[in-house]
């Protein structure tokens, strides 16, 4: 939830700085080129109003979503970084670029001459796009992996299929979030130039209507390209339907807007309408980058990293030896609480873990639960396991447990021993809540979950 | 619970460089972070307390380092993001782990840079524009002492990550069912308080020497006689002070805070006592440049600028000398659990190139546009006079 978050507000500030300075950029050439003196006036204060918003939020944001994953995700987030350290390098070079060019351009404004003012501003435009490329390229491939190998290099980790067409899309997206800032600005800052802000939204118009094409197609490439298991998640998970539609319903919407608005009436954004169309754009990235990332699963990085933070190399091995051996904390923690199960050899042993009081047998079940389950689920609430298995009995949990991923194709296999699926299936009942009750079904009343483990013959290990 | 059975297993990927590479930007960047970072970390105050009780020059002071502070925050965020990836490249087994156990904390660094740098924002603006609200000078508090702040959960878990010992206390102190929730702080570790003093005090000394850069460089009027004389007098006393203070913290951190495995390695290595030396005493030769610049203020003379540049470029001696012994420290800390030395490299040569490359041509537009700003300066001086 964290990461969505935070990465949810970033990207806001992260398109409109790729955008926005692309947009300025191409909007300062043109006013030096007409030498409209009004239109470089109202330029300066958008561009204070970028720097304070993308320098500032936007670069924290930005390392805050490091932080996040790297507490979150520590496994993947050092992958990434061994793949790419030189990526990140390239773009940090890009991002000093930028932040040396966005100050420049903008306390140098009307003391730089015009050529090098403009130069500035590209350099910031072309520098801003370039960390785009390179982030875009990081986060595709842990869509889609394409052709890599751990003993291949960076190179063919970044060209993978999704990284041309997420970039096309990144790329419309925010030359389209760069224009509904300039909206949202220019219908306060010019609320009485209505001619300077007739000629600001029609100027900004044309980015976005490209903005529009861009995100069209990078879209439709994106979907095409998606791997086999992302479609099926896509089309699988009736949430992301409605999300989907709800992405395409409010594109629809942005760019009927932009013709309608901006671009044959340019008159028409007044500061309401504005802060609507900021507010259906906010929407439709978030849901989009919402979806992006939902498609993953249930990869970190695609057939490398699971969600629980496994390498998928490692899986027959922990399913042969244990998760809970697998761990470093967690075999740290059984040694330290339940010695008695410690084998000769220095591992755990599974027949030991089921030989533990009942007390102990659900604490070791949650154990499990917290490393294997909690990156993605709850106990109780957001995406809670006692909701999921609601009314199930002790052999139904034991199966989905066992059977995770052809259960739902969405999820990782189950990474432990017989005996660990065992206690986390005890856990698991310990906490699941009963069927709702006053559901009736053939004249029967279904009380309770314990009716149907009765129905079903008692539950499993006993 | 042993510390040991906590460090994760290497990476299947091996680095993708030399150890040798990934230690040098690191220490670069960490260099480089440290300049704008110390102006913000010390500065921040004075330009909180000039700013409600200064008058005259102090006040203009407050203003000086206010009106650039938004540029130093910005590049001084920026500059850190170098040590931290390379950090994470060669130091994952530490650094993760480390973060996670003080995970709360640890995820606030980011709200509290947030509100600070805004907070920096706020009393810039005001100043740029004549004004002083209760509230921008509130802002420059409350920034203020969220960088201290921000500081203090950095020494936090800079110094977990080396004191693995400290790892299964936390642990076993904090988990719910085995799992890490994140609520610690090290505060039980020794070297945590004088590592965080000790950084103060290199602040208020980069901080000192950055007031008379400043005055001497950035400001360009020709009534600025009395204010180069006033910041030289007020910055001579912060480095004294902070001279001290990094003495006194120094000598704390390495002979009370310091543990026997790492004070023996030292004393078991020449070159090192060497680099330790030139460490402590580094701060002298800044400090002698101020003192030559606070005669010539005494017998009404300026200094010339070439003193204050020598001043400068000792202070970055300073730093840099800091950064290569912490760099040694934390090497040798790490050493007691694991040889991250001997990790397998698959070096990535090709993208390693490009970077290279990218960052000799960064430097040169950066160079380039510099240069432009500085002809821009030039010729309003030349205008002016």
């Amino acid at each position: 939830m964290l990461i969505a978050l935070i990465a949810t507000i970033h990207i806001f500030t992260s398109l409109y700085a790729v955008g926005g300075g692309i947009v300025l950029a191409g909007e300062v050439s043109h006013a030096y080129k007409i030498n409209n003196k009004s239109l470089l006036d109202y330029l300066r204060s958008h561009t204070f109003f970028f720097i304070l918003l993308t320098v500032v939020f936007g670069a924290i944001t930005g390392v805050g979503i490091w932080w996040i994953i790297g507490l979150s995700s520590p496994l993947a987030t050092e992958s990434l970084i061994h793949i790419f350290v030189f990526g990140w390098a390239m773009e940090y070079v890009f991002f000093v670029l930028e932040i040396s060019s966005a100050f420049i351009f903008f306390y140098y404004w009307g003391k730089l001459d015009p050529h090098t003012h403009k130069i500035i501003g590209w350099i910031y435009a072309v520098s801003a796009y370039m960390s785009l490329v390179i982030i875009t390229g990081i986060t595709a491939f842990q869509l889609d992996i394409g052709t890599w190998t751990p003993d291949k290099g960076m190179w063919v980790a970044f060209f993978n299929p999704q990284t041309l067409p997420q970039i096309v899309a990144r790329s419309g997206a925010s030359l389209l979030m760069a224009s509904l800032y300039i909206y949202l600005h220019a219908a306060f800052k010019l609320k009485n130039d209505s001619n300077l802000r007739s000629l600001v939204e029609t100027r900004t118009a044309t980015w976005s209507m490209v903005g529009a094409a861009l995100v069209t197609i990078g879209g439709a490439w994106w979907y095409i390209n998606l791997p086999a298991s992302s479609k099926a998640a896509l089309a699988g998970a009736s949430a992301l339907n409605v999300l989907t539609a709800l992405v395409f319903a409010a594109s629809a919407v942005v760019f009927f807007m932009l013709y309608f608005g901006p671009h044959k009436n340019p008159g028409w954004i007044n500061p309401g309408f504005a802060i609507l169309y900021f507010a259906i754009g906010i929407a439709a990235t978030s849901t989009g980058e919402f979806i992006r990332e939902g498609v993953r699963k249930p990869f970190i990085i695609y057939n490398y990293v699971v969600g629980n933070n496994v390498l998928t190399s490692e899986i027959p091995k922990l399913q042969a030896t244990g998760y809970l051996n697998g761990g470093v904390w967690t075999k740290a923690f059984v040694r330290s609480h339940y010695p008695q199960v410690m084998g000769l050899d220095g591992n755990i042993d599974g027949a030991k873990l089921l030989q533990l009081p009942e007390t102990d047998q659900l604490a070791v079940g949650k154990i499990l639960f917290q490393y294997h389950c909690n990156d993605c689920h709850s106990e109780k609430g957001f995406s809670g396991v006692s909701e999921y298995t609601r009314g199930w009995s002790e052999s139904m949990i034991n199966t989905v447990v066992t059977h995770l991923d052809k259960a739902h194709y969405f999820m990782p296999p189950w990474c432990g021993t017989r005996e660990e699926a065992i206690l986390l299936t005890k856990f698991l009942e310990s906490i699941s809540l009963n069927s709702p009750s006053g559901m009736i079904f053939s004249g029967e009343t279904i009380r309770s979950k314990s009716d149907i483990t009765q129905m079903k013959g008692g539950g499993i290990g006993k | 619970m042993n510390p040991q059975d906590l460090i994760a297993p290497s990476s299947p990927l091996g680095n993708p460089a030399p150890f040798w590479f990934i230690t040098f930007f690191k220490v670069l960047g960490f260099i480089l972070h440290m300049i704008p970072m110390n102006i913000w970390y010390a500065g921040m105050l004075i330009v909180a307390v000039f700013g409600t009780f200064g008058k005259n020059h102090a006040e203009e002071l407050s203003h000086r380092l206010s009106r650039s502070m938004p540029i130093i925050v910005a590049m001084g965020v920026n500059l850190g993001i170098v040590p931290l990836l390379f950090t994470q490249v060669s130091y994952y087994q530490f650094y993760y782990p480390a973060g996670v156990l003080i995970g709360w904390p640890w995820l606030s660094v980011i709200f509290l840079l947030v509100f600070a740098y805004y907070g920096v924002y706020v009393y810039s603006l005001n100043v740029r524009n004549n004004r002083k609200t209760k509230f921008a000078v509130a802002s420059a508090w409350v920034s203020s002492i969220l960088f201290i702040i921000i500081g203090f959960l950095f020494a936090n878990n800079f110094s977990l990550m080396v004191n693995v010992n400290e790892w299964t206390r936390i642990f076993e102190r904090t988990n719910a069912a085995g799992a890490v929730t994140g609520q610690a702080l090290n505060i039980s570790d020794p070297t945590l308080f004088p590592r965080w003093l000790m950084m103060f005090g290199i602040a208020m000394m980069t901080t000192a020497v950055y007031i008379v850069f400043d005055a001497f460089y950035f400001r360009k009027d020709s009534t600025s006689s009395g204010y180069k004389a006033w910041a030289i007098r007020f910055a001579f006393g912060i480095f004294t002070f902070a001279a001290i203070w990094f003495a006194v913290t120094g000598s704390w951190y390495i002979f009370g805070a310091l543990d026997e495995f790492t004070l023996t390695r030292v004393g078991n290595s020449p070159s090192v006592i060497v680099l330790f030396i030139f460490t402590a005493l580094s701060p002298g030769a800044p400090w002698l440049a101020m003192l030559l610049m606070f005669m010539r203020v005494k017998s009404n003379l300026l200094p010339s600028k070439s003193l204050v540049a020598t001043a400068a470029l000792a202070q970055f001696v300073v730093i840099t000398l800091n950064a290569i012994s912490r760099q040694w420290v934390q090497n040798t800390e790490l050493s007691r659990f694991r040889d991250i030395t001997t990790e397998t490299v698959n070096t990535q040569w090709s993208p390693m190139i490009i970077f290279l490359l990218l960052f000799v041509a960064g430097l040169g537009v950066v160079g380039w546009m510099i240069s432009k700003v500085m002809a821009i300066d030039k010729a309003a001086v030349s205008s002016r006079g």
